[in-house]
């Protein structure tokens, strides 16, 4: 209960003209301070702990929800003031079908809601640049949250390189085929997590006849097929070739990865794409909590870090072999 | 009330509504104070449109606005500098905070060589893990082998507090993978470390690493014909970068070789058959990986097979330790298994 008061107190302590003001020019500061050093060009969040917020504050669980998406627009203000050009979040993992069908619903009611209240401000969203893509499995979601989903992907296509939010709906094991069922090769072309990209890629490259019009296999195209006259040769898949099927093909390497509430396991998520020299990060703080200030000095420390490498680098060439690696 | 929760208000009292109160005009303006200027960074005489939008651009513009844009940018050095001598005042101050924790812990729980001391430290645990993974860096400060001879020394100490807890698999990457030339030497190194843990009678040990012709060795006991208490084995693992990735590709290649020539259809290939290949031609899942180093970073580990893993890091901490392996442990068995989000 004292917290409780507390709490108030410090909300109206916060809330107070001045106070209010001094808090925003701090944050615009520190927010460009920010831009001044390198910043993360792709940055993924696993919003961990909406359920737990809920039931620590003694709220609704889908309340939780809610507050944690309220904190997912703060976040994505911080990081597109500060210059990071994607964001990646986990969105659904399988795991969230498998709770109360209440809960699943009011989800997705909220992720349809918020998808069509943004595709109402395509001008706005086209002004700044904007874009949003949902990568996936698709065929989770409800058909009416899908059109709503869709509707926003397409309305944001061509927004470019203001930033780019990318969302994922992912299981671990049943995902796989459905790989296979992708259509439309520009919005499906890359697949996501590891789990699904090996029999995605053997597809593309085994249907490389109908689909060399894409740009996305240049890879394997050079090469003439030795088995049958369609096919490339397996032999010239390297590991850049599955990262072009993958579904964040084409993002900067990812750079951070921040996994909120304390759980310290990477649940699918991104797992081709932070298991080399992506920073991750693992913080107690439950995502609704998570704010500026939880996010600015994991920011600082990842400058502190990559001036460090730098140094490092010009002294004795690793970073040349970093380059190489890559 | 301020503006600011007045605000938030309005925008929650509008969402419980499914955000029918409010038009999307009326939206907009309650979000306009909050809009950073939009990126083309020019005055607003600019047309909305035209041009493509890029928040990158920072060199000025030529407009009457330099010189406050200038000094905008000046502040915001100064800024950056400050923020960052604090911070590195502070990160010299945490390692050094973590640096006497971790030596306070280290005096506390040291293991003295001794089996029975280890299996009093983690006698209270409700549970362990099956398949426990590390990853070791190679410090080549003199390229003489005093590199390699410490890592060695590392596994070896590693293994003898997984025979002594009772942890029959470990996997310990390394992403050079110098020591899979060392095998033999290695599984020397590791048969000694066990002996001045247990006495003559030390658990079974088996060193492989995945693609070499596998030291098949169910360990060379020194005292073989002795079955006794001492029956465990041990299977110890050695990976390096090229079984993360390049495995992956490897097995894609053999997949799409398969389909090409319709021995597989791709309908076969789902997660459960990689599973399976991988599996058996790298290793399973580790239930826990425990990294030895200041941050987590995975350093090219295989990708596929920590999709679930527990990954414990202890942070600023530097080098192998055993109150690294014992906290991993205790927070192995605390942390309640919560698959998924």
């Amino acid at each position: 209960m004292s917290s409780m008061h507390l709490s108030q107190l410090h909300k109206w302590m916060l809330s107070s003209p001045p106070i209010e003001w001094a808090v925003n020019q701090l944050r615009e500061l520190l927010i460009g301070a920010i831009r001044q050093g390198p910043v993360p060009q792709h940055i993924a969040f696993v919003m961990d702990g909406n359920r737990r917020f809920a039931r620590s504050h003694k709220i609704e669980t889908v309340e939780g929800h809610n507050l944690g998406f309220e904190a997912l627009a703060r976040i994505l203000e911080v990081c597109y003031k500060s210059g990071v050009k994607i964001v990646t979040v986990y969105a659904f993992s399988i795991e969230n079908f498998k709770r109360s069908k209440y809960e699943v619903d009011a989800l997705m009611a909220m992720a349809k809601i918020k998808l069509q209240q943004l595709s109402q401000h395509g001008e706005l969203l086209h002004k700044y640049g904007a874009s949003i893509r949902v990568l996936g499995q698709r065929d989770l979601i409800k058909p009416d949250v899908l059109e709503a989903v869709d509707r926003a992907v397409e309305l944001t296509k061509n927004n470019g390189d203001g930033g780019l939010l990318q969302a994922f709906i992912s299981s671990s094991a049943t995902l796989l085929t459905d790989s296979n069922y992708t259509k439309d090769p520009v919005q499906e072309s890359q697949h996501f997590a590891l789990t699904f990209d090996i029999p995605y890629t053997i597809k593309h490259i085994r249907r490389h006849d109908s689909i060399s019009t894409t740009t996305t296999l240049h890879a394997d195209s050079p090469n003439d097929g030795q088995e049958g006259p369609l096919y490339p040769d397996p032999e010239t898949i390297t590991s850049s070739t599955i990262e072009e099927h993958l579904l964040t093909a084409g993002n900067p390497p990812l750079d951070l990865l921040i996994r909120t509430s304390g759980v310290k396991r990477l649940s699918d998520f991104m797992l081709w794409q932070c298991h080399e020299e992506t920073e991750i990060v693992f913080l107690d703080t439950l995502w609704p909590d998570f704010d500026l200030w939880s996010f600015l000095p994991v920011l600082v420390e990842w400058q502190w870090k990559q001036k460090h490498i730098e140094e490092k680098g010009s002294a004795n060439g690793i970073k040349n072999s970093k380059i190489k690696v890559r | 009330m301020s503006v600011a929760s007045r605000e938030t208000d309005i925008y929650r009292r509008d969402a419980k509504v499914d955000h029918n109160l409010l038009t999307p005009a009326e939206r907009e303006r309650l979000l306009k104070p909050y809009l950073p200027t939009p990126p083309t960074r020019s005055p607003s005489k600019r047309g909305r449109k035209d041009g493509i939008p890029s928040i990158r651009i920072d060199q000025p513009k030529g407009s009457r606005l330099g010189v406050r844009k200038f000094l905008k940018n000046q502040l915001h050095a100064l800024v950056y500098t400050i923020v960052h001598a604090i911070f590195s005042v502070y990160i010299r101050f945490r390692q050094a905070y973590h640096a006497v924790k971790d030596r306070i812990f280290a005096i506390l729980y040291y293991h003295h060589r001794t089996p029975e001391l280890i299996q009093k430290d983690v006698k209270g645990l409700s549970r362990l893990p099956e398949h426990l993974s590390v990853v070791l860096k190679l410090e080549d400060g003199g390229r003489g082998g005093a590199g390699l001879e410490a890592l060695v020394d590392e596994v070896a100490e590693i293994a003898a507090w997984c025979a002594c807890v009772g942890i029959p698999m470990l996997s310990v990457y390394e992403q050079s993978g110098i020591l899979k030339g060392y095998l033999p030497a290695a599984h020397r190194a590791i048969s000694r470390k066990l002996s001045s843990y247990f006495g003559p009678q030390h658990p079974a040990l088996s060193l492989r690493a995945p693609h070499v012709p596998s030291m098949e060795s169910p360990s060379s006991p020194p005292t073989s014909g002795a079955p006794g208490p001492s029956s465990k084995t041990l299977s110890i693992l050695l990976l390096s970068s090229e079984d993360g990735r390049d495995s992956l590709v490897d097995l894609t290649k053999t997949l799409t070789e398969m389909s090409q020539r319709s021995k597989l259809s791709t309908k076969d290939i789902s997660s459960d058959l990689i599973d399976a290949e991988l599996s058996e031609s790298v290793m399973g899942e580790p239930e826990l990986l425990i990294l030895f180093s200041p941050s987590v970073e995975l350093a090219g580990y295989p990708p596929w097979q920590v999709r679930l893993t527990e990954i414990y890091h202890v942070q600023d901490n530097q080098g192998v330790g055993y109150q690294v392996f014992l906290r991993a442990l205790y927070n192995f068995a605390n942390a309640q298994m919560r698959f998924g989000r």
